[in-house]
């Protein structure tokens, strides 16, 4: 009756502890393979895939082990004259990769490597007439847009550049039935979504705008019996949630209503013992799976905001990547892991960075 | 990987694998730098498009080289508009192929919406097929839906066709939580409720909880028709209102509450304060002294206005240009008066569940019961007969609903902090409704397991408050609500943060014996409340630092701690 329970099982024998140091070690192993097919293919985005590298590695205590000068150098070949900034070098201009950008220079202290005043004028560009965002001059509309824009601005104290009210009727404009998010307008409630709307609306200081109960217990009900966490009702848990789902938690004042030590449990389970790194679940999946494409040479990994693709494997363990290696750490960070540093919710960079830069950011209480 | 199956393979077949990879990524980079180098020196010609679309075929969220073939198509535009016709129609297979290997990449889909704008002559029916075929396969693809919603809008499909499609993805599967979303947005366009903004007219609404109890009762563990059942319950919009005027004499003080966040600051939410008929220029300040919205605004009134013993004030809160308002009088000889809407149990409750008929809720709490009764352990239902309660009548179903509260925290552990928080919602509606039913200012919500307090801005007028023997880990900042507040019982909790007593202007008496308070830190909010005149604090931590009593006397040298 009814459709099967989309789950992991997590086996005995799967790592419960943090295994810190390796983390550190697939962080810089990562970038050290330059010539690497996955690293190759991944290019497109490349400055986001610096973001996820350093803050890990920062959260793990460990920055000092990635190359600054050369990820700085890197960087000021990435800004384009309209201000936007790409995810490599020819590579086009993007709201996605322009945040990396901001996020990476903020945690270095070092925004000056690009041109500020162009930023911000590139975000103000593309803001449209009902007050969303689009991604780039191609025009495509989505509340992740809406966040980037806004988070840039905080990061660089330049909120004032755009046309607030319009930007918060537009997110606004995107909320559904059960208190959650869609991309646009009339768009299903996704947990990523949910995470950029309610991240919108902290930074611009409006959270009092969502129904948190409701919104609240929708994202609650995405705990799975694993302890891992689902992006929609229905759907297979993936550690990337236990960073969206659970920073929307924490904005909304309730984080007690999941279950931390089940959580924590799954998220450890996600660790590739040998490598290092974080997989997106634990090795077996019970239930309805939504994509088995075994046969082909080149899988695609559908992971909010972005698309990855990766070779098919031919070892036997998790596939790891610094995406889930970031929200994996993030997560555990939120759920109280005393070996990392703290991390702000909003802006998933260290605590420590906003608080240097004087970032207040209200959540609720 | 999703769903990928684990297989161990041998040294040779992993060289094998890697050598393929090797030669692919040789071509990719071969490509790439080709359509880079086209780009670059303005080529903008077939091979250019040839080549960009063999990369993308193998990875269509590169989204620099979509951009590519769009500036092609853009530039053969000016003098070749037959060709830009023709690669258009081409680009809709090609797309199709990129999204049967990728149905979820953003700029496959995203291409697809620009070239089908683009075209001359777009066949929208076709591409409504389209989306149809793909959500056979996949009825849960966020990306598809939201074409889907693209391709009905430019194609001027009406909404009820797409009501009715929505029920038929629902009576083949129930579970197709996209589908009920979608309805949820269609439903108040089709048929709207004539009275409240965004709520569906009461004839439909009828069958549509009929439709949502099909659901449930076909399978009681699908978590979408629960989802959908509680929004057809749901809450109307609150309005804009001015719910509570007071004024006090010593303090020389007006207090304002408003039905929601508010920012007084903003210059088109002015509110203006009229005493004894004359605008008062005012400066508003929330209570918190942080927040920029809050349900209440204070102003403080320059000493002498109210004076004069014998003579009546009149205070007049004007809002939104006049359109609302409420005033309070002062009469001869008080300190004080007030004038706040009542919080009967149905305004309290708007605030979570719209006011329907009450036969239909009954009818709705029955059917319920019923299902419970086979499906004892049901989560879902459990919580929808407590809801339901809640509208019926929230005190005569008190003792039914903490039973009820009390099976989910053992059929459901993974959400108790929810269900917790829940009932300590309801527990403080129940205390403030019992509150006013006695016509007194005294809340007591001693005892009631309370995990977190909620509805503080209803609570400004209350000058005694009780929850002591809770299970209360903060006193909240959003208590500053509770400016009349002069006695506050909160023993027995498992307090460490009372930041919530900043700021409480006429606080005198504050019990927090057997918390845990540990250091003198956690003690500094007390330090603002300038009326304190005692404070307990036995049985916490903090009582055992050396020279404790000293400290404390230092650090709030106006009261007397007992």
């Amino acid at each position: 009756m009814g459709a099967p329970l989309n789950d992991v099982h997590i086996k005995t024998d799967a790592p419960s502890t943090l295994f810190l140091d390796k983390h550190a070690d697939y962080i810089a192993s990562y970038s050290a393979k330059k010539d690497d097919y996955e690293y190759c293919m991944t290019e497109y985005l490349r400055m986001s895939g610096v973001y996820w590298g350093i803050t890990a590695m920062d959260l793990t205590g460990s920055l000092t082990r990635m190359d600054r000068e050369s990820i700085l150098e890197f960087m000021r070949h990435c800004q384009h004259d309209c201000g936007g900034i790409g995810a490599s070098q020819g590579h086009d201009p993007h709201l996605l990769y322009t945040l990396s950008a901001v996020q990476i220079l903020t945690l270095f202290d070092n925004l000056n490597t690009i041109d500020l005043e162009k930023v911000v004028e590139y975000i103000r560009s593309l803001q449209q007439k009902d007050g969303s965002f689009a991604g780039d001059k191609w025009g495509e509309v989505d509340t992740r847009f809406s966040f980037c824009a806004v988070a840039t601005l905080a990061l660089l104290g330049r909120l004032d550049a755009i046309r607030m009210e319009e930007a918060v009727t537009f997110v606004l404009s995107c909320m559904n039935f059960d208190g959650g998010f869609g991309c646009r307008p009339g768009s299903e409630s996704h947990a990523g979504q949910v995470y950029c709307c309610v991240g919108f609306l902290t930074i611009v200081g409006r959270l009092h705008l969502v129904n948190a109960d409701l919104l609240g217990w929708w994202l609650c009900e995405r705990q799975l019996p694993s302890g891992g966490l689902n992006g929609r009702p229905e759907k297979l848990p993936d550690v990337c949630y236990s960073w969206w789902v659970l920073a929307s938690l924490r904005m909304l004042g309730r984080l007690c209503w999941i279950d931390s030590k089940r959580l924590r449990t799954f998220i450890l389970a996600c660790q590739d013992e040998e490598t290092g790194g974080f997989a997106d679940r634990p090795g077996d999946v019970v239930g309805a799976v939504d994509c088995i494409r075994s046969k082909t040479t080149i899988q695609y990994k559908n992971c909010f905001p972005y698309l990855y693709i990766y070779s098919y494997l031919s070892k036997p363990c998790l596939q790891v990547d610094l995406f889930h290696t970031l929200f994996g750490l993030a997560g555990l960070s939120l759920l109280g892991e005393t070996q990392l540093k703290p991390v702000n919710p909003v802006l998933c960079l260290p605590e420590e960075t906003i608080q240097r830069l004087g970032l207040h950011l209200q959540l609720l209480n | 990987m999703h769903g990928r199956v684990k297989v161990k393979t041998s040294a040779e077949q992993a060289e094998t694998k890697r050598k393929e990879r090797e030669k692919k990524l040789k071509l990719y980079q071969v490509a790439s730098a080709a359509a880079a180098s086209k780009r670059a020196n303005g080529e903008f010609d077939k091979e250019a498009l040839e080549i960009t679309q063999n990369i993308l075929e193998q990875n269509p969220d590169i989204a620099s080289l979509w951009n590519f073939r769009r500036e092609i198509l853009l530039f053969w535009e000016k003098d070749r508009q037959e060709e830009v016709q023709e690669v258009l129609s081409l680009e809709l297979p090609f797309l199709e192929s990129c999204l049967r290997v990728n149905p979820k990449s953003y700029g496959a889909w995203h291409h697809r919406a620009w070239v089908l704008v683009h075209a001359k002559h777009t066949d929208w029916a076709k591409e409504l097929r389209l989306c149809g075929a793909f959500l056979q396969k996949d009825e849960r693809n966020f990306h598809c839906w939201d074409h889907r919603r693209f391709v009905v809008q430019h194609a001027g499909i009406p909404d009820t066709d797409e009501l009715e499609y929505t029920s038929q993805l629902i009576s083949t599967n129930f579970s197709n939580y996209s589908a009920w979303h979608y309805r949820s947005c269609l439903l108040p366009r089709i048929y709207p409720d004539p009275e409240q903004k965004g709520r569906v007219a009461e004839d439909q609404l009828l069958k549509e909880y009929e439709l949502a109890q099909n659901a449930f009762f076909t399978d009681p563990s699908d978590q979408s028709a629960w989802f959908y059942h509680r929004w057809l319950l749901g809450r109307a919009e609150i309005e804009d209102a001015i719910t509570c005027v007071y004024v006090s004499k010593p303090l020389q003080t007006v207090l304002v509450s408003f039905s929601k966040p508010v920012n007084l600051r903003n210059e088109e939410d002015e509110a203006v304060l009229f005493v004894d008929s004359r605008p008062f220029p005012s400066k508003w300040q929330v209570p918190d002294k942080r927040s920029t919205f809050s349900h209440v605004w204070v102003c403080k009134l320059p000493p002498g206005l109210l004076e004069g013993e014998t003579l009546q004030h009149c205070l007049h809160v004007s809002w939104k240009d006049g359109r609302l308002k409420k005033e309070c009088l002062l009469y001869p000889g008080s300190k004080e008066s007030w004038c706040q809407d009542s919080a009967t149990d149905q305004k309290l409750f708007s605030l979570e569940l719209s006011i329907e008929k009450s036969s239909v809720l009954r009818a709705e709490m029955d059917s319920c019961r019923q299902l419970l009764d086979l499906e004892p352990e049901n989560k879902w239902c459990l919580l929808t007969c407590i809801l339901l309660s809640r509208v019926l009548d929230p005190l005569g179903h008190a003792s039914k609903t903490l039973t009820w509260f009390k099976k989910l925290l053992a059929v459901d552990p993974l959400r108790t902090g929810y269900y917790k928080d829940l009932r300590s919602k309801y527990q403080v509606e129940d205390g403030l409704l019992c509150m006013e039913y006695a016509e007194t200012r005294v809340l007591h919500l001693a005892r009631k397991e309370l995990t977190s307090l909620f509805h503080l801005d209803l609570m400004v007028l209350v000058t005694h408050l009780d929850v002591s023997g809770n299970c209360l880990h903060v006193l909240p900042l959003a208590m500053s609500c509770l400016q009349c507040l002069q006695v506050l019982h909160a023993d027995d909790n498992e307090i460490e943060d009372i930041e919530g007593v900043r700021n409480l202007p006429v606080l005198q008496d504050v019990c927090l014996k057997n918390n845990r308070l540990a250091h003198l830190s956690q003690l500094q909010p007390l330090t603002s409340c300038c009326r304190l005149v005692s404070v307990e604090l036995g049985g916490n931590l903090v009582e055992n630092l050396p020279d404790f009593y000293t400290h404390l006397h230092e650090l709030l040298t106006h009261t007397r701690p007992v």
